[in-house]
């Protein structure tokens, strides 16, 4: 074939080599899955609105820019030279790489002349920030319009000029009188259309006289914000400081809530009460320990659970967790962070009904969020350690890059605070943890955290006041113990606790004698223990017991003491392990059913109690939720296609391709889901002259492909055949067939 | 990681390894902004408050000082948020200035117009405030001044107060040196104060706060007014101030219910100020009658509220506190900083005590064992009658008795607040008893003989607890008192610490009544003194060593070395 331009996309399309065929699905995988039957169907999938919206999301302000200049061309099709002319400004680099990513993309088609699909039009409702024609806007415009502008008095102007820059459509003032505000005026002399009771739109040509010699605005060039360095060590170091607190905060936290659960409200979260109460007893401002729980609950380690499913309580995740060195522990906190599709920073936001939302609730989810988070750490990282941007500059930045999604980067400063929180980021600079956790998720985030964090203390200081300090971490062993025997006073880098008379008796009443405490003291307390603390031990432990209390599981009582010294003496009552606490009261460790069962062998005539006066021993191990396995909530983003998957669709498209050009037949091509009737009829037809047909079909894990099949029966929706290809009788859903061709007998593809 | 002697903790507090190579260096550096809260034997707790980094504002010490030392001492990493925290709240400080216009007199201005607007519109502000001179400049009412700063703190924009002090009428003070020298810390004391030009010392009882006032005023040369808290400690003053300064008999005025003179120099007490009749204070014109230079506050911690209300109207005059401790039962520090001024001043009582300043002490809490009918007594008293009963528990006396007899040549104090169980006792041991009802005269003259040694055991009511100056007493024995004051506690102590002659150890008993009230509010004490960095042991009644014996007190008339 001579070397005539291309006339349609799809022709464009066959003319790209593998590699550039290879990279449209990359860069648009959407189209690439299922497998697109040919070139025809991948243009088709192509011009989707969805997947040209997508497409278009994901390019810069500046390629945008050089796309505007395609599409306000007078007419189809621009040629390279005529777009570098148009925007003088722009470095040709920028250019070439803008107008690849383009055609790449299939955005733009053609090699010597650039065209825009249909569709891409649609999609770009303001090119260059300009309006539609006055013949679209059905407005007829001033004869004179240069004139007309020149003429204008300065607040008219204004408001046609602030429409100019960005976006031509505007809301009419809300004015009373109406007829006089400015935005009327020129509504009336028609430099203005309206488009419906609130909104104006200005007409292209008014906008572009306006901007004079730079129709499509000034250079969208890449910002170069300010880069804001630190001292990568001083970075460091203070982002561990901020570990180091979130790991003891969410510890605390969930050890309260371990203690006293919070509870589920009807429309999930927690309550406001609950959330007080965190905050009042971890000594942290209420929006502090909603970011808390939230973590807590993005790292898995706090979930819905109890008896009823009503309670928040510390998942088993935790009991694993409080285990971990603290790298780890962070580390956890971290990658449950990054990967979470919830914004802590809306908890106490008032919603349009001004109703607030609750730490925890489900208003919180935005799935886009990891995706937001991931772009925004993505691009400081691209700084080297040490270097970084302010929180403005970063926006601004992330608005360039993606200037169509700018409305979805509004909750990025509440997410930059919040790795500032956790140690990730530290003014602005990404920390070693916070740049290992994007490269290599939780191990990266505790590589980069490692060394930095303290080593955990084995020891205390005992006090004259009676306080311990721990002067660090502390090994998970000791603050177990130590949380039993003596009560937080403050914590952070150290952990003060205070031996009181409660905390004493709280160790008596969990087993301890005062010989362990002792013990335990001299050998915890790295200085001498204080006599007035041994003095408070002994003292407590004097007065510990008086009083007994036990444990038993039922009692039997009676009026009739001889009955109940009849039922002890009993041997065949031995099973019920009943022994004599008082005068009219027998007790055994075994279940009141047990005993009853017991008592009614042996003949007596028992009758069960309400078990309200009954005590109960505590209920064996803590209650934890189940929660949900750390990470299974990923980010949802689709798994981008290896090279090799990309080949392999290429080359389905090229030989879906040659099928259709070497069959003669009329093909059938359907909307997968939808089965037409002349797909019915053409594979009725088949079955009954026993012809081959061609059919691209999807299977059900969702991969196309394509085969030539010898029909045998069409059944029930099912096609029953034999894949001459492969070699093997099979059964095909039609609603998963995409195209159906007769296959004539010399044309057809040789079967394998 | 470095190996600092600090531990930054998430609620503002530092702990200081005290035996940490760098400690004392740390020490110096944190002292600016951080209250010493704590400083038992190991590990010293310090507190970041806003007030306090507002006050190392205002004494010139800036956030980046601050960080720094927070940095460069903590062992660990600090938390991000906190160095940002803490320099936000620095930052607050001094965009509002008081200062003197010379058209419109006294004026509130401000560098930051929104922080002015805000301050404008606060209720609580607004009425102390005049005309709007412009933007950024607003008339302050004269009299104001205290309370709008009072104000201001509460609202988180401190004021720095740069409109000055006023002279006073000069007169000539000058400290006599002679066979004595003002020590170290009581040269920096008055310093730090004179630096700042009001505020509030605080040093141990026995430290010597009065020699600070005195060299203050030679500092000043100015009328002064001495504010104390009871006749017996005015005179006590004016003794003291005769023998330590050029003023003269004739040159000091008494204020009290006895007497009225207004000299240059007057002391006047806390009671008689606050006198109403017919609920009008009836000697206030005392503040007027003098240009006073001066005003100094003696047991700053005792300030009644009505002193509060009139020092607010004396911002213009220096002021100076003198406190042995800052803890208010009542938590009304804030206001003594906010009206005196901030702290200027203030050692571990433990390093003063290491300079041999003061008398070392040892704290013994003795638990008395209650006999079954006071057990049963107690355990169906009213609640409010609890504590008395415990308190004042018969059981007690040989205990007490025990006490004085291991220490027999020793000058001895039994403290206590019911009035019942002090005539009890001093019938008991036969002891003479000061309480309210005594009159100065008497009172006077039993403290010249138990200073010259002739009287060896006095029992004393809670009026002892002040300003009085017993420097030979080395035993006190704790009966009773109000409640688990820790401010009463640590005036009883101080009552010991005046350095014995021979350099023997004070020793402080409290006599408790176990698993009472009694006991829980020693706790409170116990604390209280264990964080100031005593020794402190609890002893059963029972195992009271005496004299000679295990553990007894042995090293009385022959010391160990």
């Amino acid at each position: 074939m001579p070397a005539a331009p291309p006339p349609t996309l799809a022709a464009w399309l066959r003319t790209r080599d593998d590699d550039q065929l290879a990279a449209l699905l990359a860069a648009r995988p959407d189209v690439a899955r299922p497998a697109p039957s040919d070139v025809v169907a991948l243009a088709g999938r192509l011009a989707v609105p969805v997947s040209v919206d997508r497409a278009l999301d994901e390019l810069d302000a500046g390629t945008l820019q050089v796309l505007d200049v395609v599409l306000l061309a007078p007419t189809d099709g621009v040629s390279p030279d005529e777009v570098v002319a148009a925007l003088p400004d722009v470095p040709g680099a920028v250019l070439t790489a803008a107008l690849t990513a383009l055609t790449d993309r299939a955005l733009l088609w053609g090699d010597e002349v650039l065209r825009a699909p249909d569709p891409v039009r649609r999609a770009v409702r303001h090119p260059a920030g300009l309006g539609r024609r006055a013949v679209d806007l059905r407005v007829q415009l001033p004869a004179d319009l240069p004139a007309v502008l020149d003429g204008l008095d300065d607040d008219e102007r204004q408001v046609l000029e602030r429409l100019a820059s960005d976006r031509p459509v505007g809301h009419l003032p809300d004015s009373a009188g109406g007829a006089d505000s400015p935005a009327r005026r020129l509504l009336q002399r028609g430099l203005l259309a309206r488009i419906d009771a609130l909104n104006v739109e200005l007409p292209r040509e008014v906008g572009l006289l306006l901007r004079g010699d730079r129709p499509y605005g000034p250079p969208r060039l890449r910002p170069e914000p300010a880069v804001t360095t630190r001292d990568p060590q001083t970075v460091d170091r203070q982002a561990a400081g901020a570990a180091m607190e979130s790991v003891g905060r969410i510890g605390e936290l969930l050890a309260l809530l371990e203690e006293e659960p919070a509870g589920l409200l009807r429309s999930g979260g927690v309550a406001v009460r609950d959330q007080k109460r965190l905050a009042r007893e971890l000594h942290v401002p209420e929006p502090e320990a909603a970011w808390l729980l939230e973590l807590a609950l993005a790292a898995g380690l706090l979930d819905v659970g109890g008896p009823h499913r009503d309670e928040w309580l510390p998942t088993r995740g935790y009991d694993i967790w409080r285990e971990q060195d603290l790298a780890d522990r962070w580390a956890v906190l971290a990658a449950g962070w990054l990967a979470g599709i919830r914004l802590p920073a809306l908890v106490g936001q008032r919603d349009v009904a001004g109703k607030a939302a609750n730490a925890l609730s489900p208003d919180l989810v935005r799935h886009t969020a990891p995706t937001i988070r991931r772009s925004a750490l993505a691009a400081l990282a691209e700084h080297p350690p040490g270097a970084g941007l302010g929180a403005d500059d970063l926006v601004a930045l992330l608005r360039w890059r993606t200037p169509r999604r700018a409305d979805r980067l509004a909750p990025v400063p509440g997410m930059l605070a919040e790795a500032a929180r956790l140690g990730v980021l530290v003014g602005g600079v990404l920390s070693s943890g916070g740049r290992g956790l994007l490269a290599g998720g939780e191990d990266g985030a505790a590589a980069g955290m490692r060394g930095l964090l303290p080593a955990p203390v084995d020891h205390v200081l005992a006090q004259p006041d009676l306080s311990l300090i721990a002067p660090g971490p502390l090994v998970a062993e000791l603050a177990d113990t130590l949380s039993v025997v003596a009560d937080v006073e403050s914590s952070g880098g150290a952990t003060v606790f205070r031996v009181s008379e409660s905390s004493v008796r709280r160790a008596l009443d969990a087993g301890w004698s005062a010989s362990d405490l002792h013990d335990f003291f001299a050998r915890a307390s790295r200085t001498p223990v204080p006599q007035a603390l041994d003095y408070l031990v002994d003292d407590i432990a004097r007065q510990h017991g008086r009083l007994r209390v036990g444990a038993i599981e039922s009692y039997v009582r009676s009026d009739d003491h001889g009955l109940l010294s009849q039922v002890l003496g009993d041997r065949r009552t031995a099973p019920a392990e009943l022994r004599r606490l008082a005068p009219g009261v027998l007790v055994s460790g075994l279940g009141a059913d047990e005993v009853l069962t017991v008592l009614r062998a042996a003949g007596y005539a028992p009758a069960g109690e309400n078990p309200g006066g009954a005590v109960l021993t505590r209920p064996p191990g803590r209650p934890r939720a189940a929660g949900r396995r750390t990470g299974s909530e990923g980010p949802s983003a689709p798994r981008p296609l290896t090279p090799d998957e990309l080949a392999a669709t290429v080359r389905e498209i090229r030989a879906g391709d040659a099928a259709v050009a070497a069959r003669r037949g009329e093909a059938v091509r359907q909307v997968p889901g939808v089965t037409t009737a002349s797909t019915l009829e053409l594979l009725s037809r088949a079955v009954r002259e026993g012809t081959p047909v061609w059919l691209g079909y999807v299977d059900a894990q969702g991969s196309g492909s394509q085969r030539v099949v010898q029909p045998v029966s069409l059944v029930g929706g099912f096609l029953q055949g034999f894949d001459e290809r492969r070699g093997e009788s099979r059964t095909f859903a039609v609603h998963r067939i995409t195209s159906v061709a007769l296959v004539e007998d010399d044309g057809a593809p040789a079967p394998a | 990681m470095s190996d600092g002697p600090l531990i930054v903790q998430s609620d503002k507090t530092l702990l200081l390894e005290v035996d940490h190579p760098l400690a004392k260096e740390c020490r110096s550096a944190i002292a600016p902004f951080a209250e010493l809260e704590r400083s038992p034997e190991h590990v010293h707790t310090y507190r970041v408050t806003p007030l306090a980094l507002w006050n190392a504002r205002a004494a010139g010490h800036d956030a980046e000082q601050v960080v720094d030392a927070l940095v460069r001492y903590s062992r660990y990493p600090v938390p991000h948020a906190l160095l940002v925290d803490v320099a936000d709240t620095m930052d607050r400080f001094g965009r509002l200035t008081l200062a003197n216009n010379p058209v419109h007199g006294l004026v509130l201005t401000s560098t930051d117009r929104a922080v002015l607007e805000e301050v404008v519109r606060s209720k609580k502000v607004a009425p102390m405030l005049g005309a709007r001179i412009d933007e950024d400049t607003v008339v302050v009412h004269a009299a104001e001044r205290g309370r709008l700063k009072q104000a201001l703190l509460k609202i988180g924009w401190p004021a720095e107060d740069l409109a000055g002090y006023v002279d006073g009428t000069a007169h000539p003070i000058h400290l006599d040196e002679s066979g004595w020298n003002l020590r170290d810390y009581q040269q920096e004391a008055v310093d730090g104060f004179w630096a700042g030009g009001s505020g509030v010392v605080v040093l141990p009882c026995g430290a010597g706060k009065t020699l600070v006032g005195a060299a203050a005023m030679a500092e000043a040369k100015a009328t002064t007014l001495i504010l104390v808290t009871n006749t017996v400690a005015g005179r006590q003053w004016k003794r003291e101030l005769i023998a330590r300064t050029s003023l003269t008999e004739e040159e000091i005025g008494e204020y009290s219910g006895e007497r009225k003179e207004i000299r240059p120099v007057t002391i006047a007490t806390y009671q008689v100020i606050t006198t109403r009749r017919k609920g009008e204070y009836i000697h206030l014109d005392l503040f007027d009658a003098q240009d006073w230079g001066l005003i100094v506050y003696d047991e700053v911690h005792l300030l009644p509220a009505p002193i509060f209300r009139l020092t607010a109207d004396l911002q213009s005059r220096r002021r100076l506190g003198l406190t042995a401790t800052l803890v208010r039962e009542d938590g009304r520090e804030d206001d003594v900083f906010s009206l005196i001024g901030p702290k200027r001043y203030d050692a571990p009582w433990r390093d003063i005590e290491a300079q041999g300043y003061i008398a070392p002490a040892e704290c013994i809490e003795v638990r008395v064992s209650l006999d079954d009918e006071e057990r049963m007594t107690y355990a169906v008293a009213e609640p409010e009658e609890r504590y008395r009963i415990a308190a004042t528990a018969q059981s007690k006396l040989p205990v007490i008795r025990r006490v004085l007899e291991r220490h027999p040549d020793e000058p001895s104090l039994v403290i206590g607040a019911y009035l019942d169980q002090l005539e009890e006792l001093g019938a008991a041991l036969d002891a003479p008893v000061i309480q309210g009802s005594t009159t100065n005269r008497e009172r006077e003259k039993l403290f010249d003989a138990f200073r010259a040694g002739e009287i060896r055991t006095l029992v004393v009511s809670k009026v002892a607890n002040f300003s009085i100056d017993l420097p030979e007493a080395a035993v006190a024995v704790q009966v009773s008192g109000t409640f688990g004051s820790r401010q009463e506690e640590a005036q009883r102590l101080g009552r010991l610490l005046r350095p014995k002659a021979d350099g023997r150890q004070a020793h402080f008993y409290s006599v408790v009544s176990r698993d009472t009230l009694d006991s829980e509010y020693a706790a409170h004490r116990q604390r209280f003194l264990a964080e100031q960095g005593y020794a402190y042991t609890i002893v059963d009644a029972a195992d009271l060593a005496g004299r000679g014996e295990v553990n007894g007190p042995d090293w009385v008339d022959e010391p160990a070395d």
